[in-house]
């Protein structure tokens, strides 16, 4: 198993220890490119072992969320903090407890699918004897060794979904993971889920799929750049609390 | 982990990749090749007029040598979006500009190297002269447009207008390499090494302030 | 001068803008006449030698406004107020003018007087590098881009070209001084006592002129900021005014 070598504890708590920081708590959150409005005006807070899932139709600002949120773009205005760290002065505080899976799956593709995890694992100080048994779970064993510019969609969805299990981050967000996996492939990513529940951290889950997403606590939705008004799902079996 | 533990493990990662890709062996040297032999033939034959220009036009060579080597480099950050993944890293930013600039200079020198070999054959240059201070006035001068394409050729990890700015950029901020590293490989060539002091310690200069000023800027060119 | 005034006063322009535009247009016309009529022919050049006129001014103007996105450079990467980015990104659009009149008039006198339209003196080439170093500026500046980032980007070229310009100098007077005697574009010793103040006098009026379209330039800034925010107020539900200060910025000052 992966050894994670970060200090900090799981769930960060506030300094008087009255209650755990939220997960995810964003203020008049916007972020424009040039004219166009992403994300416009979100308010929102996910508290830490919440299982969150984010629906909304393409262009809806999803993805520009998430990406704001694991601190890979900046807001335009309003600002907010991922497990009490700020987003604007402690990225890398956010950066080393989060993790994202979405459209682009950062590989390098002159380097094999275990040489990248290797590389990532690397960089983030994780125990690189874990990538092995890891490429193992998510299904590509024989396959690790080829270079990644021969892999097919899925598998480097896969690759990634490796690094998320190696480097288990306390928010983990997933942006249509679904997207491209044959039934086998979205299995796994809802197993990487029900474990990142179980264990307590944070997850949240944009896609389309419809008969995905059936472990989240709640439902949010976005439109035009807009989170909407809260609606509860009807209650869930299973994680998640409202 | 320390900056220098960093920038090696990014270094690697990049030679690992250009050694499968093969992109300098594959399209660097080639046209570096051709550009000489135009060069060559254009000028025609005078041995004198052929050896007198030699050392501008090897030096032209590395230059877009070193332009395209950044190119490819941070092209393959941008393929799949890994660059993100380095951005997202608890790094110090400036290892990826450290490491980058280490491994297109061992590039540099390899294809130097190979390209000095052509020139002697081609230009009738001669390179035993000054042996010292032609592979000095090479390790520094290269490293002074490792140290500016490093730098700015994050331009080029999106292909749009964007990367058009990369070569306009490095022309002019690696005029001093360039121009010291053209004299002090005359002077190498002509056999008067020893009066080529000035020019190296210029290189070096210019490659300490470069790399300098890059290490301490490069972070704030990554975020978004 | 009151109608040039009154001309301005409509245009929108403020006092402090209008008095400037007033110093800039007197000192250039003082140059104009110094330069063109009181001041005698040169010795050995004859009346060419008049384009100094120009070509000093300009250049020391080029270089301030270097000097001047150099010094806003730095301070936006330290302070992170957008004021800073918005004086660089204004000194260098009027910066490049002054840089490419500078090599113009350069290349105009040096054909009469050697000969050729280039020369490689040291002083010259150094201000083609600065140029190319401007457009690329410039280029950058125009790039899709986040506000913050496309800032960022930019005091980077400012500084990193700042630090290399002597640089670059330096080497070019060393590789010149190996060929010949430096070719010297400003005769010092042999100026009358009128060609000298002339030559003040150009570059205090070349000077009002400099701040005078950094001034001009900041206010177009401004106008484009606010028909900016005004595009997206109703998207974002915010007044203009409210879209003011990005984040970075707030953070940097709290």
């Amino acid at each position: 198993m992966a050894s994670r070598t970060t200090d900090a504890p799981s769930i960060a708590s506030h300094p008087d220890g009255v209650a755990p920081e939220p997960a995810i708590a964003l203020s008049g959150l916007t972020r424009v490119f040039g004219v166009v409005p992403a994300v416009v005006r979100v308010d929102l807070r996910i508290e830490q072992g919440e299982v969150v899932l984010l629906r909304g139709p393409n262009g809806a600002g999803k993805s520009t969320l998430l990406r704001v949120v694991v601190t890979a773009l900046s807001p335009t205005y309003g600002g907010g903090s991922v497990l009490g760290f700020d987003l604007v002065r402690e990225r890398d505080q956010i950066r080393r407890r989060t993790e994202i899976l979405g459209h682009r799956t950062r590989l390098y593709e002159d380097l094999t699918g275990r040489e990248n995890l290797r590389f990532t694992c690397s960089i983030h100080g994780i125990d690189l004897r874990g990538v092995d048994e890891t490429l193992e779970r998510v299904g590509l064993g024989d396959a690790a060794r080829e270079r990644v510019r021969a892999y097919s969609h899925g598998m480097r969805q896969r690759v990634a979904v490796a690094r998320a299990i190696l480097r288990q981050p306390d928010v983990l967000l997933l942006d249509e993971p679904y997207a491209g996996l044959d039934a086998e492939g979205k299995d796994l990513i809802d197993s990487v889920i029900v474990d990142a529940a179980r264990e307590d951290r944070t997850v949240v889950l944009a896609t389309h799929d419809a008969a995905r997403g059936s472990m989240a606590g709640r439902t949010l939705f976005m439109d035009g750049g807009r989170l909407l008004p809260v609606l509860d799902g009807p209650a869930r079996a299973g994680e998640g609390r409202a | 982990m320390n900056l220098a533990r960093q920038s090696g493990l990014i270094a690697a990662k990049d030679l690992r990749i250009e050694v499968r890709g093969r992109y300098a062996l594959g399209a660097v040297l080639p046209f570096a090749a051709t550009v000489l032999l135009a060069f060559g033939l254009s000028l025609g034959p005078d041995r004198t007029l052929l050896q007198r220009t030699a050392p501008g036009l090897l030096w032209l060579a590395v230059l877009f040598a070193s332009i395209l080597s950044f190119r490819r480099a941070y092209e393959s950050e941008g393929e799949d979006g890994a660059l993100e993944g380095l951005l997202l890293a608890p790094i110090d930013k400036a290892a990826v500009f450290l490491g980058k600039a280490v491994a297109v200079l061992a590039q540099l020198l390899v294809f130097e190297a190979a390209v000095l070999l052509l020139v002697t054959g081609l230009f009738g240059l001669s390179l035993g002269a000054s042996p010292l201070t032609l592979a000095a006035a090479f390790v520094l001068g290269s490293a002074g447009l490792a140290a500016v394409g490093s730098m700015f050729g994050l331009l080029a990890e999106s292909p749009r207008a964007r990367e058009a700015i990369f070569p306009l950029l490095v022309l002019p901020l690696t005029t001093p390499a360039l121009i010291a590293g053209v004299k002090a490989t005359s002077l190498a060539a002509a056999g008067r090494g020893a009066s080529a002091g000035g020019w190296l310690g210029l290189l070096l200069a210019f490659d300490v302030v470069l790399v300098a000023a890059g290490t301490l800027v490069f972070g704030q060119l990554l975020e978004d | 001068m009151v109608a040039a005034e009154r001309v301005l006063g409509k245009l929108g322009a403020r006092r402090g803008e209008r008095v400037l535009a007033a110093l800039a247009a007197a000192g250039v016309l003082a140059t104009a006449i110094l330069g063109l009529v009181v001041t005698p022919p040169d010795a050995d050049e004859g009346n060419v030698f008049r384009l100094i006129y120009i070509h000093v001014p300009s250049a020391w103007l080029a270089y301030l406004s270097f000097l001047v996105v150099f010094a806003c450079s730095v301070t936006y990467l330290v302070t992170k107020r957008t004021r800073w980015d918005r004086l660089a990104a204004a000194s260098a659009e009027v910066g490049v003018i002054f840089i490419f009149l500078t090599l113009v008039v350069g290349s105009i006198w040096a054909k009469p007087t050697w000969g050729t339209w280039w020369t490689w003196d040291p002083r010259l080439t150094t201000t083609a590098v600065l140029f190319l170093v401007y457009v690329g500026y410039l280029a950058v500046r125009r790039l899709p881009d986040s506000p913050g980032r496309r800032a960022r980007w930019s005091a980077v070229i400012g500084i990193v070209a700042f630090v290399d310009v002597p640089i670059v100098h330096l080497s070019v007077v060393w590789w010149r001084s190996q060929h010949q005697a430096p070719a010297i574009l400003h005769v010092a010793p042999r100026m009358a006592a009128s060609m000298a103040s002339t030559l003040v006098v150009g570059v205090i009026a070349f000077t009002f002129l400099y701040a005078y379209l950094v001034v001009l330039r900041l206010r177009v800034g401004r106008l484009e900021e606010r028909l900016l925010a005004e595009a997206l107020s109703p998207r974002l539900e915010v007044a203009p005014s409210e879209q003011a200060v990005p984040p970075e910025e707030v953070a940097a000052r709290g």
